[in-house]
């Protein structure tokens, strides 16, 4: 079989056989085509081995997976959901831990750093002997809101007000994020009702 | 459809056994097409089941006035180039290259009454892996699923006339490749 000649027009008529295949082709542009294959050998035979490609992708089978992949689907979903539940966990525990630990570290400081300060500074509340049990508790709290306020006044002194600050919302965050992990944690996926 | 979207609903729900049902009802049309783009049953598999692991994450995306179906087509098309992309075994197609041998054969030119089904799936096969990633998935996607342009525009995250452009550019190159035999 000789080489057709080289045609000048044919990315536009590949393009009308192209779309001619996905019957797209308007009309007017069908009888282009037609008309230029009728004298076209290079096109003619582009057309043919284009109907040939088209004609062995339209005959082949859609191919299915092996028997029980919606099983092995299931499977997978359960795996990960359990792996994400243990890093949820892990990270859960974490914050919290560091949370409580913070916020009890925290407000012993505040007790301890506090009685000391009012002790210092001799202007603690009296608790007198011999007065009711709820006068003796309110004196209590106003001594420990003394050396409390005592002590936050001595650490924006000694640290300046941005750094208190943020130690404070640092503290807040942690504890936003133990409980945002807490509520968030993922539930399983359970493959075939069984966990 | 009613039932596709009650399984969808439920699956949303935390409902296991609805994600099965879509998984069973959608499970041969997925791995066709990884199996299409990747021409490995193994990676194929692989594929088809992480198409579902996302397509259930993502789910609460998924938009219903689009078909289910081509969203997971969606799902799977793209991780399938991404892998093509990342293994750089594509695109192997110039004009200049040679014919895979079984071309050559006589009875290449009515594949389907000539040849057996394993030789036509191989014939296949080597054409489908001449193309490019981003060429194989619009011809896969535009013969075996029927889509048109726009679905699959839409399903390859791209214009329609990017798909038209690489429909022709497809069949251009591999009908020259059937006429250099």
């Amino acid at each position: 079989m000789g080489e057709p000649v080289e045609c000048r027009d044919s990315e536009r008529m590949s393009l009308f056989m192209s779309q001619a295949l996905d019957g797209l082709l308007a009309a007017a542009d069908r009888q282009v085509l037609e008309g230029h294959l009728a004298v076209c050998p290079a096109c003619r035979a582009e057309w043919q081995a284009m109907q040939q490609v088209s004609a062995l992708f339209k005959s082949a089978e859609m191919v299915g997976p092996r028997l029980g992949f919606a099983t092995r689907v299931e499977r997978r979903l359960a795996d990960k959901a359990k792996k994400r539940r243990r890093l949820f966990g892990g990270a859960a525990v974490l914050t919290g831990s560091l949370s409580l630990a913070a916020v009890t570290a925290a407000v012993v400081a505040v007790i301890v750093l506090g009685v000391v300060a009012g002790n210092w500074l001799n202007v603690l509340p009296e608790v007198k002997e011999g007065t009711n049990t709820v006068s003796q508790i309110a004196s209590g709290v106003n001594l420990v809101g003394k050396g409390a306020s005592l002590f936050l006044g001595d650490l924006l002194r000694s640290f300046g007000v941005p750094m208190v600050i943020g130690v404070g919302i640092a503290l807040a965050l942690l504890v936003v994020v133990w409980v945002w992990v807490a509520v968030k944690r993922p539930g399983g996926y359970h493959h075939n009702g069984i966990a | 459809m009613d039932e596709e979207r009650a399984w969808i609903e439920g699956a949303l729900k935390g409902d296991q056994a609805a994600f099965g049902r879509l998984v069973q009802a959608y499970e041969r049309p997925v791995y066709n097409l990884t199996y299409r783009l990747l021409h490995d049953a193994v990676e194929a598999e692989d594929a088809a089941q992480e198409t579902f692991l996302r397509a259930y994450d993502k789910l609460a995306t998924y938009q219903p006035e689009r078909k289910f179906v081509n969203w997971l087509l969606s799902i799977a098309s793209h991780y399938c180039i991404d892998i093509l992309r990342r293994r750089g075994r594509a695109p192997q197609l110039s004009l200049d290259g040679p014919l895979p041998p079984q071309w050559l054969a006589s009875d290449a030119q009515r594949p389907d009454q000539t040849v057996d089904k394993k030789q036509q799936q191989e014939q296949v096969r080597q054409m489908l892996e001449l193309l490019e990633p981003a060429y194989r998935a619009a011809v896969v996607l535009r013969y075996w699923y029927d889509l048109s342009y726009e679905e699959i525009a839409e399903a390859m995250g791209t214009t329609e006339s990017a798909i038209k452009s690489r429909l022709h550019r497809a069949r251009r190159m591999l009908a020259g490749h059937l006429q250099a035999a």
